[in-house]
């Protein structure tokens, strides 16, 4: 028996933990008790990280699409058909009618890799992850106030605070030992208010809970800053030390009391009132947001008005204060840290920026770099269905179940001429392709990835792939190679961390040696840098934090006659995205085998729907049937489906409507119908 | 002599002899063991069938052990399994484990008249227990068979129940919940506890015996109630998530008592007071 | 009675493992300690108890059941040497003879007993607790005894297969030296046992009412830690995988803290809500196998509350529930 220390492959919190090996097959988990996050405990995801590595449906080898039918090849032939392909879409139709998708289940180095395959060999910007779907309006709005578009402090910070606010956010299941963090906070004492509209576990523990309408935040926000302006409650030294832009804010919020949020966001004046000034009243406080802030056409306005809210009452750059979204994926910070972004390179440099192309360009070999900022992943979909994408490469990535809107997803992806997946199951979306390139999956590679708390760890090598499946970081060297160009040839991946550290500031000063046992936290720019656990402590990334005021807009899509219910998607705690590995996982699988809807029980019993009878959810854009789950989570005018199943597919009903700055899909709110499903 | 595996959980391989469809949802199998030995059961008892590649499945034996060495089981296509077993014809291989769980206790029921009342798929076990007492009828009182389905299509072993009803003091009763519309159906409408209130029976002398879906126990043990019958004289079979049946894996616990190797069958009063027995 | 130093005793467990495959304490590189062996790490036999359970070593997290190729049923084989655990303080004792009498039920558990059977187990006890602490003596359950003090080594062989493993060591000569560890044992106190049997009582009493579980239920994130990591926890599921090759078929931990735990194909779930699986956890323990197997089946490892990231391992909940519902006024209301 053999342990092996390495990193959670399910959400961005980031534990550390112990893969059981014996005779080359994992057989078992054990977490880290030293770890600063796991600290001997793990989720259910966690414990059961082993159980779909050897699972039979893996892909051992390249399949190529002949006939119409994918058949297995050899690593010769499919990479020499991948780059064929894709060099012929770029001799046609240009570099910039390619499209490549990155992974936030990648490393690190391969999402830097890919980076630099579709930079420096396919000469496009066009190059994204799915971070589009989560946090890319953090991303656009931290970065707006703050200068960083990430977590500003760390997971312990929440064992030293006086106040969390956690808002679209549902941490017990999509971030499990951080929402058990927040609820030791409270049982402490800390003081915990919740602003959700499902009555998730959080808010049985919360002071204050707060049901606001779906897509009203932004009111919700404003109104309680209109608060604390108005009762003076702001932290003042703070404003005026290391903040800008206040007169501009004040002016915006000055027209939302509390009467008028309550109007829109369909609390009580008086909640609002109590909250912003329980908020207002703590020592320290920190804003906890995931994708119910996200996932808006509104999300950067969202992710901005936290930022405000935070600057307003001096709770940034201390310990036990700050604004911090709760990453997805377990490296899909690294996926943005990497430039796995179609507007940066690695470390947020904007592909804009002449002195930063030269430098990428210099270090790469070769000629100049493309400078137009490519196609975010949500917009490529259309530009394939306008002809414009004509040639995608997607590693790792289910975009088939996870995109809104999945027939709109379908139709694009069947028009390409020339698609290519990089995956460990033969996925929906690996079913379209015309290569399917078999990879290892994290306990088959070496790595790291890099947490929501900015923890950048170490993944390693428990055992080996199956078949011929070969690690992303070698298949994306090979295809380079394979076309022709040079710098692609590494040792492992550490090398290619070395050329990630030369390259990006923030990276600066890690090497894998620094990074054992449990990482470090960027930014870490020098060998002798101890990694920064708080952000903008002595002053923000930009300077001076910069308030930026948000008007409120409505979401796109309201109830109406037609479909009088308001649709939320999203996860539930034992399902990870489309399920590609915890539907594989027997534990896991066994929990939730179905997709279903929750409904309250006022609405089910006016429908005469019945627990687990077939429900017809229907939205502008399709239908499914699935399963009716009567529970007083959500509230009246209210369902939730989760978007882990094809066979019940959330995302044939979403709406496709972007965010203007992000791109981010409205996945939390669209309307809908439904009835009993005879 | 039956040889039993060298491991606990390695099933006995059977062939199937013959299928027959019971209604939609349900299929009537008649195994036998590929090595041709007896099962060696008693009615009320089950087997944990298995079919490498899609697990196991508790299934009561449905046939008496008097009818020779072959054996029945009745099988609601529900999940995966039912579903795999339900693909598979005459001549196919199957694995089995048990026969496993507490029968039904033949010594206490001798002498007794029996009222046999089931829901749905619960009539599989019965049988074998009906079965049971007409190849021995000298051994038992009365037998009154009660059944309800949720439609007519959807009653079990319809072609045998007028072979029960014409043995010597079996008498039958059949409901469903619903009719199909245009059906030709002209039975009783209702749920099978409305069957209970006209029997004529004597609570000294009855043992009632349940097997059904887990709705259906409180009300027919309130109707019997009142026909005076004690928690003593009522006989439950009860249904659990089983993945081992033999008492290790914990999945069928009641309490301090597990469903598998504790029962199925279980006298009332053993588990009434039992928390989440019912 | 033998007596070691450290480096002898490093040398004994070398020798050992020509014949037997040695398990014991060691420190992983990021100082978690497990159950390894010499070559995963430096031994850690200080420090008490493991965080994850030692009878893992018998019950492991997955095992094989069988493998089915073409028409040939694979059960699998034995291991190729008996093992040597050391490791077990006496409470993990009292939790490993409890599953080995649960395993041994007829019908016998073979998968357990293809690893328990031949196997060697050792205690660790004496002043080698979590900062020096003493951990009590034991020798029910054990073929061996290494206790520590500040001097190093003593080993008492508890079984026949003990005295034969350990026969050519060199004896202790200072009978005064293990009476420390007997008047050490005689005088340890527990508060938590006196807890453990209050809280059986209520149980068994039916003085807990449903709102106390639903509290708990909604602390649980379900992270069935608890259940995977207690040394008395046997409950397991069964999955199977089909392949070209064939099927497999495996057991592995499974968590009643699960809601799938229970739920038949039906969607009738006897342990439907959060409420009754958490009271389900500490009910089985302290009520349910005290009416079974007449023994309560927590044994107070401490494993529970080490790994609950949410403070309700059954201690917490036990001090919570006797608190609360285990006044007096409580009882005579009766
Ligand atoms: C003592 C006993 C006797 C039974 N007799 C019959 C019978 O004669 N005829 C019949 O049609 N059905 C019977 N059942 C019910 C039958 O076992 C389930 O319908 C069957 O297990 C469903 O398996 P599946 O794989 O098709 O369903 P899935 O839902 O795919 O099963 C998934 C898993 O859950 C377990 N499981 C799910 N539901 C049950 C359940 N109700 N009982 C036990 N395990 C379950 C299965 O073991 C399997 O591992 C009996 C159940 C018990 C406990
Ligand atoms: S909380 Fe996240 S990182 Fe930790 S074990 Fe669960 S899924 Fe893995
Ligand atoms: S303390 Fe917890 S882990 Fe240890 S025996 Fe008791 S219940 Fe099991
Ligand atoms: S360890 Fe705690 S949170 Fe996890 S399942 Fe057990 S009781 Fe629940
Ligand atoms: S079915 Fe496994 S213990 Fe009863």
């Amino acid at each position: 028996m053999k342990r092996t220390l390495t990193v959670c492959p399910y959400c961005g919190t980031g534990c550390m933990l112990y893969l059981v090996s014996q005779g080359g097959r994992l057989v078992g988990v054990e977490p880290s008790s030293t770890h600063p996050v796991s600290r001997g405990s793990l989720c259910v995801k966690g414990w059961n990280a082993h159980a779909f590595v050897h699972h039979p449906d893996r892909l051992t080898s390249p399949l190529v699409r002949e006939k119409g039918e994918l058949r297995p090849a050899t690593w010769d032939e499919a990479i020499t058909v991948v780059v064929a392909g894709l060099k012929g879409v770029q001799d046609r139709h240009g570099s910039d009618a390619l499209m490549f998708a990155s992974s936030a289940k990648a490393t690190n180095e391969e999402n830097y890799l890919l980076m630099k395959l579709a930079r420096r060999v396919f000469a496009t910007n066009n190059i994204d992850h799915c971070a589009r779907l989560c946090h890319s309006s953090t991303v656009t709005g931290l970065t707006d106030c703050f200068g960083s578009g990430a977590m500003t402090n760390s997971i312990a910070c929440l064992d030293d605070t006086d106040l969390i606010f956690v808002i679209g956010s549902n941490t017990t299941e999509q971030h499990p030992l951080i929402g058990s963090r927040i609820m030791a906070a409270a049982r402490r004492g800390a003081r915990l208010i919740v602003a959700d509209n499902r009555r998730i576990r959080l808010a049985r523990h919360a002071d204050l809970h707060l049901r606001h309408h779906n897509g009203s935040d932004v009111a919700l926000l404003n109104s309680m800053m209109q608060v604390i302006i108005s009762q003076g409650l702001t932290n003042l030294s703070f404003r005026e030390r290391r903040t800008e832009n206040y007169p501009l804010l004040a002016e915006s919020v000055a027209e939302w009391t509390p009467e008028r949020g309550a109007a829109v966001t369909g609390l009580t004046p008086g909640e609002i009132v109590d909250a912003a000034r329980l908020f207002a009243g703590a020592s320290s406080a920190m804003i906890i947001y995931a994708m119910g802030i996200t996932q808006h056409s509104h999300g950067v306005d969202n992710v901005r008005c936290c930022a405000n809210l935070a600057l307003l009452t001096g709770n940034v750059g201390r310990n036990g204060a700050g604004v911090n979204p709760l990453r997805g994926q377990n490296n899909v910070q690294g996926g943005c840290d990497m430039g796995a972004l179609p507007e940066y390179y690695s470390g947020y440099q904007s592909v804009g920026d002449p002195a930063i192309r030269q430098k990428f360009a210099r270090y790469w070999g070769g000629s100049d770099l493309p400078a137009t900022p490519g196609l975010p992943l949500t917009r490529a979909m259309d530009a394939a269905l306008q002809g414009r994408i004509r040639g995608m490469f997607i590693m790792g990535e289910n975009p088939l179940l996870s995109d809104p809107d999945q027939t709109h997803a379908r139709l694009a992806l069947e028009k390409l001429d020339f698609l290519v997946v990089q995956e460990i199951f033969l996925t929906e979306t690996a079913r379209l392709a015309h290569v399917v390139l078999p990879s290892a999956c994290y306990a088959e590679k070496e790595g790291t990835f890099t947490s929501t708390e900015r923890r950048v760890q170490l993944v390693r090598k428990v055992v080996e792939p199956p078949g011929e499946a070969l690690a992303d970081w070698q298949i994306i060297s090979a295809l380079a190679r394979s076309a022709g160009c040079g710098g692609f040839s590494y040792d492992g991946p550490s090398e290619i961390m070395a050329e990630i550290a030369v390259l990006t500031p923030q990276y600066g000063g890690i090497t894998y040696e620094r990074l054992a046992p449990h990482g470090l936290q960027w930014p870490c720019s020098t060998p002798d840098d101890p990694g920064t656990p708080i952000l903008h402590r002595e002053q923000f990334t930009c300077g001076l934090g910069r308030f930026s005021p948000v008007t409120y807009r409505p979401p796109a899509e309201l109830p109406d006659e037609e479909y009088p219910f308001v649709l939320t998607t999203g996860r539930t705690y034992c399902h990870w995205h489309t399920g590609t590995m915890t539907r594989r996982t027997h534990l896991l699988d066994r929990e939730e085998r179905a997709p279903f809807v929750e409904i309250n029980p006022l609405d089910a019993t006016r429908l005469g729907l019945r627990e687990r009878e077939p429900a017809r959810v229907t939205s502008r854009r399709g239908s499914i049937i699935v399963a009716a789950r009567i529970s007083t989570i959500v509230p009246p005018g209210v369902l939730f489906i989760p978007f882990h199943f094809v066979e019940g597919a959330a995302n044939l009903l979403t709406n496709n409507v972007l965010d203007p700055e992000s791109s981010i899909p409205e996945f939390k709110i669209c309307a809908v119908s439904v009835r009993r499903e005879a | 002599m039956t040889t039993s595996p060298p491991s606990l959980y390695q099933p006995v391989p059977c062939d199937i002899v013959s299928v027959s469809d019971l209604t939609p949802d349900e299929k009537l199998f008649r195994v036998i063991r590929s090595d041709g030995a007896p099962l060696g059961h008693l009615p009320g008892q089950f087997l944990q069938i298995s079919l490498p590649g899609w697990g196991e499945a508790p299934i009561s034996v449905a046939s008496s052990p008097t009818r020779g060495n072959s054996f029945e089981l009745g099988v609601r296509r529900v999940g995966s399994l039912t579903s795999e077993l339900h693909r598979r014809g005459a001549g196919k291989r199957i694995g089995i484990r048990g026969p496993f769980g507490r029968p039904f206790d033949l010594l206490f029921l001798g002498g007794q008249d029996l009222l046999l009342i089931s829901g749905g798929c619960g009539l599989a076990p019965l049988r074998s227990l009906i079965q049971y007492c007409q190849d021995r009828a000298e051994e038992f009182g009365s037998v009154t068979i009660l059944h309800g389905a949720k439609n007519p299509d959807h009653l079990l072993f319809k072609n045998e129940i007028s072979s029960w009803e014409s043995t010597a003091r079996f008498a039958c009763g059949l409901t469903v919940d619903d009719t199909a519309p245009g059906g030709c159906y002209d039975g009783n409408l209702g749920q099978v506890t409305s069957l209970i209130p006209p029997l004529q029976l004597d609570p000294l002398r009855t043992v009632a015996i349940i097997v059904g879906p887990p709705v259906m126990y409180r009300s027919v043990i309130h109707e019997l109630e009142r026909k005076g019958l004690h928690a003593g004289r009522i006989v439950v079979s009860l249904e659990r998530q089983m993945q081992c049946g033999v008492g290790k894996c914990g999945h069928c616990s009641i309490e301090h008592l597990l469903c598998c190797k504790d029962g199925p069958v279980f006298l009332l009063s053993e588990i009434e007071h039992l928390r989440g027995a019912l | 009675m033998k007596a070691l130093s450290d480096g002898q005793l490093l040398h004994f467990f070398k020798c050992l493992e020509k014949d037997w495959e040695v398990r014991l304490p060691v420190t992983l590189p990021d100082g978690t300690r497990t159950l390894g062996s010499l070559k995963d790490g430096p031994i850690a036999l200080l420090g008490g108890s493991l965080p994850a359970k030692p009878t893992g070593a018998f019950f492991p997290q997955e095992e094989e059941i069988f493998r089915l190729s073409e028409r040939e049923l694979r059960l699998p084989l034995p291991p190729e040497r008996p093992l040597f655990v050391a490791g077990f303080t006496s409470r993990d004792l009292a939790s490993l003879l409890f599953i080995d009498r649960f395993f041994a039920d007829d019908p016998k558990d073979d998968l357990y007993f293809r690893r328990r059977q031949s196997a060697l187990v050792a205690a660790v006890t004496g002043w080698c607790g979590p900062g020096g602490s003493f951990i009590k003596m034991t020798s029910k359950g054990c073929d061996l005894e290494l206790l520590r003090d500040e001097r190093g080594w003593l080993l008492l062989s508890h079984s026949e297969a003990g005295r034969q493993a350990t026969q050519e060591l060199p004896e202790g000569d200072d009978p005064l030296r293990l009476e420390r560890f007997v008047a050490a044992s005689a005088s340890q106190s527990n508060d938590d046992e006196l807890l453990l049997s209050q809280a059986a009582e209520l149980l068994r009493a039916d003085l807990v009412p449903d709102s106390f579980w639903n509290e708990i239920g909604d602390r649980c994130i379900l992270c069935t830690g608890c259940n995977l990591v207690c040394p008395t926890c046997t409950c397991f599921g069964i999955r199977d995988w089909r392949s070209a090759s064939g099927v497999e078929r495996i057991r592995m931990w499974d968590s009643c803290q699960l809601e799938g735990f229970m739920r038949e194909a039906g969607g009738h779930n006897p342990l439907g809500s959060e409420a009754l699986r958490s009271r389900r956890r500490i009910h089985h323990k302290l009520a349910a196998d005290l009416m079974r197997w007449g023994e309560i089946s927590c044994f107070l490892c401490g494993r529970c509350d080490a790994t609950c990231p949410t403070g309700i391992g059954i201690v917490s909940v036990m001090k919570e529930m006797v608190a609360r519902h285990g006044g007096p006024a409580n009882q005579r209301s009766r």
